[in-house]
């Protein structure tokens, strides 16, 4: 055997494996489009922001943090606006979370437990899910109709009661929202909580059974802490989803009445596209998005575990 | 770890079935009750669909159409005000388009990071996924913005290319990757293969279940996509069809017959979707970056 082989150094120049480019090669397309429409698209943000931007003129001049500034001057309709919108959305994602966190976790319950039918159920409570949000939107408005909706013709038919306009009543418009919301994400949410329940050994159970424990003993001291984890995943994800409530006001409410459905993307978007404000709602999206960076952040914490689990 | 082949199947375990009817009866008529309650809307939504304007609104209720027509269908179909075939072709070709490069692209980028030694992985690994942070409102006038500098408006580019680099998917596929044994590829490499043959021939044959269930994912995501292409499309043709049924009911805020058969039709595609894809989406939601 010849000892005298040159040794192979790393060759830039040739395409194959030993190239210690290769990796990198695989990396790029990703990579590019990565900074073009996530790493840019925030930087441009931030120019956009500080800049009165106008479509119709060529100068964008530089204003500072005037755009932020207005949002805290409650003189400003913006500023109105944008708050009012952000306390509605808050108001939808306080009422929406635990129930939505509660019923899932219920629904999971039931269904946990081996039962006729589990398969056939499952998918019912899934369902709703896969429609689009324009649909659910349309469907539940039709239901809470101010006079001819299904649930108005109920208390008519059966009760003989006047139709309660509900689409046009302030706070009672948030009715077919939230429900529509609940009836059409709760499949989610019982997914991740069955899949949850399916990793909870029989054992603690029948350690538990032993010692003499009830339903509810068990649910309280074995299954609530073992979904601990699950549990939290659930809530900052949904808290996540009901910050950005759009579609469902959109269709169902369009906002109204007198803004009290409007939710805070439905403004931003308002600003920025009917009203041609782009510094303006960019800044506002920053705001928003500072905000809904804590949520993110504690997602992100709770999904890292695992990638370092891979590692 | 999260992603591995029998993590899959845990999801639904194989308990033994008891009969313990009795006991059950209570729970399942709780179960049939609540299923009615959840199909009742989907119900309502087909039936209205079927009966002539005068009946979608009569009192008392219908609840079985007394003069069943597919009027509101044809009328639907045949309407000046948008065309939902072309809705439907347009949401199809850009979620297909959008699922098949968004899935190859999370491929070939996952595959380094699972199976490559090289300087800044693990930093890039992080960038990557740490941007999923950044929540999406931030880039939504920005990226609307340089959609008008590409003159990328009312077309299918602006549907498809800014969502393409995701990191989620990224993240998923790497996760698997990560699972598939090292010999695997030594066998091949013995066999003369390079890394671009063994992403195709050993590590994406074995990876299929993950490729799946991200391929469904994104397929749904594009599909029910609401907020983008509700203002990237202002062009009736080009709508997607979310945003063409909403166009539609903003036109017969109260034709509600009608409105109920343009929302049928738009949940047909997805309802038959979805049961070919159900245990696909079920599984992959389970794992959806969660060991428990």
């Amino acid at each position: 055997m010849s000892t005298a082989l040159p040794r192979r150094r790393p060759g830039y120049g040739q395409l194959n494996d030993s190239n210690p480019l290769v990796p990198y090669l695989y990396l790029l397309p990703h990579a590019i489009f990565f900074f073009v429409f996530v790493i840019y698209p925030v930087g441009y943000g931030v120019y956009v922001s500080l800049h009165r931007w106008d479509l119709l003129s060529e100068s964008r001049p530089f204003v500072g943090l005037e755009y932020y500034r207005a949002l805290f001057d409650f003189s400003t309709p913006q500023a109105q606006f944008f708050w009012k919108s952000l306390l509605n959305t808050t108001f939808f994602t306080v009422i929406s979370v635990p129930l939505l966190v509660a019923t899932s976790l219920g629904l999971a319950l039931l269904l946990n437990r081996p039962i006729l039918g589990r398969a056939f159920f499952r998918a019912v409570f899934f369902l709703p899910g896969v429609l689009t949000v324009s649909v659910m939107g349309i469907l539940w408005r039709w239901i809470f109709d101010n006079q001819i909706g299904l649930v108005n013709a109920i208390r008519t038919d059966l009760f003989g009661n006047q139709p309660i306009p509900f689409l046009t009543t302030e706070g009672l418009a948030w009715l077919p929202i939230i429900i529509g919301t609940v009836w059409w994400t709760i499949g989610f949410n019982m997914t991740l909580y069955l899949a949850a329940l399916g990793n909870i050994s029989r054992s603690y159970y029948e350690a538990a059974e032993i010692d003499g424990a009830g339903t509810w003993a068990k649910f309280r001291f074995i299954t609530l802490p073992l979904l601990a984890p699950i549990t939290l995943f659930v809530t900052v994800t949904t808290v996540l989803a009901s910050f950005q409530l759009f579609g469902q006001t959109l269709v169902i409410t369009n906002g109204g009445p007198s803004r009290s459905t409007q939710s805070v993307i439905q403004f931003i978007t308002e600003e920025a596209f009917t009203n041609y404000q782009f510094s303006s709602a960019a800044a506002m999206s920053f705001v928003f998005g500072l905000a809904m960076l804590i949520f993110t952040y504690l997602q992100f914490k709770i999904m890292a575990r695992d990638a370092k689990g891979g590692s | 770890m999260a992603m591995s082949l029998e993590g899959s199947r845990k999801i639904s375990p194989r308990q033994p079935r008891r009969s313990r009817l009795p006991r059950d009866i209570p729970r399942f008529v709780l179960l049939c009750v609540l299923a009615l309650l959840f199909l009742a809307p989907m119900y309502w939504m087909i039936s209205t669909s079927l009966k002539p304007e005068v009946d979608a609104i009569a009192s008392p209720v219908q609840w079985i159409p007394a003069r069943p027509t597919l009027e509101n269908y044809r009328e639907v179909l045949t309407s000046p005000d948008g065309n939902m075939l072309r809705w439907l072709w347009n949401s199809a070709f850009v979620a297909v388009v959008f699922t098949v490069l968004h899935v190859l692209l999370c491929a070939i980028t996952a595959y380094p990071l699972a199976r490559m030694r090289f300087r800044g992985r693990d930093t890039w690994f992080w960038v990557v996924l740490g941007s999923m942070m950044i929540p999406w409102v931030v880039t939504l006038i920005p990226t609307y913005i340089m959609m008008m500098e590409f003159n990328w408006i009312n077309t299918y580019h602006a549907l498809i290319w800014p969502g393409i680099a995701g990191a989620f998917g990224v993240f998923l596929l790497r996760q698997f990757f990560l699972s598939i044994p090292r010999e695997l590829e030594e066998a091949a490499r013995l066999d003369g293969a390079n890394s671009w043959q063994v992403l195709w021939r050993v590590i994406l044959p074995l990876s299929v279940p993950a490729l799946v269930t991200l391929g469904v994912f994104s397929f749904m995501g594009s599909w029910n996509n609401f907020v983008w292409p509700l203002f990237v499309v202002t062009d009736v043709d080009m709508l997607t069809l979310p945003v063409g049924v909403a166009t539609f009911s903003q036109r017969y805020v109260t034709e509600y017959g009608k409105l109920m058969a343009a929302t049928t039709l738009a949940s047909v595609p997805v309802l038959i979707a979805y049961l070919f894809a159900q245990r696909y989406l079920v599984a992959g939601l389970a794992t959806t970056g969660l060991k428990e």
